[in-house]
């Protein structure tokens, strides 16, 4: 259960990683950029100022060709070029040379003495070279303790023979703050004479100790016949501090939406983990409920047609027929019962009778009254009598039940009919299609009151009539007058006309097609005769 | 004042008012059922229990009763001196005259 939380986190790290990546990469290309545009507007500054070193040159060297070497003009030219370091004149050294002579030294010197003529040969050869240059020459003089550096020029177009030499002390230990214009600031440089990045040919930098941080940009730029190289880097990153510190935020955050993506994963991943075993545990005891009803209804099936007639009495000229159906919500035994006697091979008494509420209490009540009518009946007590006797049986007051019984007594040779009722619903009488309810007094129902009595209803029927009595659940029907359910009894039975077990079941079948809430009992007679 | 609101899974609420010496008011609404009478049966036995002689049942909202709910008020009417069943709606009055019941119950419309 823990591989989808697992893998939330390493695929939201994964992401978080790539994009960390792709933005430092950003901002490091960014960054490379900026650098070499900055190094080439610097690289353009310091060519600017290469051109200030070199133009004052070419004039002196003119001056000296047109003068012939006259000392006192360019004594006038050379001193306002001229000053220490840090005074802001163009050299510290401006020296005049006759290239027929280079190695007498300079004809004339205007400043420091310039630290090339300490080394004659050196000199000499430096300023044959420059002289047939038309380009302005220059020298690092970088191994002496005061390091140099020198420019050389000489008029290529005249004839005079002049060279024309300056001087340039480079800052102190080659660090110079320097240059505050716009083109340097905010970066570190290092400039060097020549192609090379190496101590040795190191001019100027602002950090003391080289090679620069990286990233780092190089740029050359032609100075005379040498070139200079400019390699700067910067400070503090060029596109501002959030391209810098984006790739930190993108790592923080997605690691913190990662973890707390993998946290909410797994909580939910226990809670679908929690309601599947809960899943499994309703399904095992909804199969287990759905089994023990099962059982139970089988037994109180099993229970109430142990506790109805086995068969029903033959006698001639009567059919007798007779129906119990279980309610859908027969889990429970119900208090409905049917009962028809043989009281002397030629009369029948019917019962029917619905003791309220059902479980065994209803079930036993129904028993006891059961066998007790049996009983009276045996005796040869009439139906008034035998209501009037278990009336007795049964208080209401005591166990809280009531029961309503039907008595009807069938006579088939004299096709007499009497009916007794206690508080339950009159029998259907059918003969020639037509049906009606016999209309007799209705007593209280048993348990209502002790010895309580009733008064029988008699009447003659015609040859082949049918009685049928039953309890209400056939004829009930929540939120339906009882008289509608009658009158679809009546109309039901009256149109079909078949043997009297098939009427009883076209009855069940059709009146409550299978739905029944209540149980229902339906017993019939039909003189045959 | 006792009242109980009808739970999901019952249709039947009531309520039980002992508004008299030795009289009690039972007003029920819904289906009442076998699977809904016992918390109705428990109290009122408990106010027959504290000395009420006089019952008056409305069952005005009354829109079915089973032969238990029947048997219930039976029960009642034979516990006090006095009973009456007020506005039975007509579907439950033609039940309780079916049954013989109609005197019994003092039912009236």
């Amino acid at each position: 259960m823990f591989w989808l939380p697992v893998a939330t986190l390493i695929v939201g790290l994964l992401v978080t990683g790539a994009l960390a990546l792709v933005s430092h990469s950003q901002f490091v290309s960014n960054e490379k950029r900026l650098l070499a545009l900055r190094v080439r507007d610097a690289d353009a500054a310091v060519a600017g100022a290469l051109s200030g070193i070199q133009t004052p040159l070419v004039s002196a060297a003119e001056l000296a060709d047109s003068t012939h070497g006259n000392m006192a003009k360019f004594k006038a030219l050379a001193t306002p070029l001229v000053g220490a370091a840090g005074s802001g004149r163009p050299y510290n050294s401006l020296s005049l040379w006759r290239v027929n002579s280079l190695a007498s030294g300079p004809v004339a010197v205007q400043g420091a003495p310039p630290i090339l003529a300490a080394q004659p040969s050196e000199a000499a050869s430096f300023l044959a070279a420059a002289a047939r240059s038309p380009k302005l020459s220059v020298i690092g003089l970088l191994k002496v303790p005061a390091p140099r550096l020198g420019y050389a020029f000489a008029n290529p177009g005249t004839t005079g023979g002049y060279v024309v030499y300056a001087e340039n002390a480079l800052p102190a230990n080659r660090h110079s703050r320097l240059q505050s214009t716009s083109a340097f600031a905010g970066l570190d440089y290092a400039l060097y004479l020549g192609r090379q990045q190496t101590p040795a040919t190191l001019l100027v930098s602002n950090v003391r100790h080289l090679p620069l941080a990286s990233p780092s940009h190089a740029e050359t730029v032609p100075f005379g016949n040498n070139t200079l190289t400019l390699a700067m880097s910067s400070r503090a990153p060029l596109g501002g501090a959030l391209p810098r510190d984006l790739p930190w935020i993108i790592g923080v955050l997605g690691t913190v939406l990662s973890i707390a993506a993998a946290a909410l994963t797994l909580r939910l991943t226990q809670r679908r983990r929690a309601a599947e075993q809960l899943a499994e545990r309703l399904e095992v005891i909804a199969s287990e409920n759905e089994r023990l009803y099962a059982e139970q209804r089988g037994i109180a099936q099993t229970l109430q047609h142990a506790m109805l007639p086995a068969s029903l009495p033959q006698i001639r000229g009567m059919q007798a027929s007779a129906r119990y159906e279980a309610g859908e919500q027969g889990v429970d035994v119900g208090g409905d019962w049917y009962d028809v006697i043989d009281l002397d091979g030629r009369r029948l008494l019917l019962v029917v009778g619905d003791v309220s509420g059902r479980g065994l209490r209803a079930a036993t009540t129904m028993a006891s009254l059961r066998y007790a009518i049996r009983a009276y009946a045996a005796q040869d007590d009439g139906p008034p009598e035998i209501l009037n006797k278990i009336s007795r049986l049964v208080d209401i007051t005591e166990c809280g039940q009531l029961a309503t019984v039907l008595c009807a007594m069938v006579d088939t040779e004299q096709r007499r009919l009497t009916v007794t009722s206690a508080g339950h619903l009159p029998p259907l009488l059918i003969s020639d299609g037509a049906g009606q309810f016999v209309d007799t007094e209705v007593g209280l129902p048993i348990g209502v009151e002790a010895s309580a009595s009733y008064r029988s209803t008699t009447m003659t029927v015609p040859s082949s009539a049918t009685v049928v009595a039953f309890t209400d659940g056939l004829v009930e029907r929540r939120g339906e007058s009882l008289d509608e359910g009658l009158e679809r009894l009546r109309e039901t039975a009256t149109r079909h006309h078949v043997g009297l077990p098939e009427l009883l079941e076209t009855l069940v079948t059709e009146l409550v097609n299978g739905r029944s809430e209540d149980d229902i009992a339906i017993v019939g007679v039909r003189w045959t005769s | 004042m006792d009242e109980l609101k009808p739970q999901p899974d019952q249709l039947i609420s009531f309520d039980v008012v002992v508004d008299g010496d030795h009289h009690a008011t039972v007003s029920i609404d819904g289906e009442l059922d076998m699977s809904g009478v016992d918390p109705l049966a428990a109290r009122v036995d408990e106010v027959l229990g504290n000395g009420v002689t006089s019952l008056t049942v409305d069952v005005g909202g009354v829109r079915f009763a089973d032969s238990s709910a029947i048997a219930l008020w039976v029960r009642w009417a034979s516990a006090v001196d006095r009973f009456e069943l007020r506005e039975p709606p007509p579907l439950l009055l033609r039940v309780i005259d079916a049954m013989g019941l109609a005197e019994k119950l003092g039912a009236t419309t």
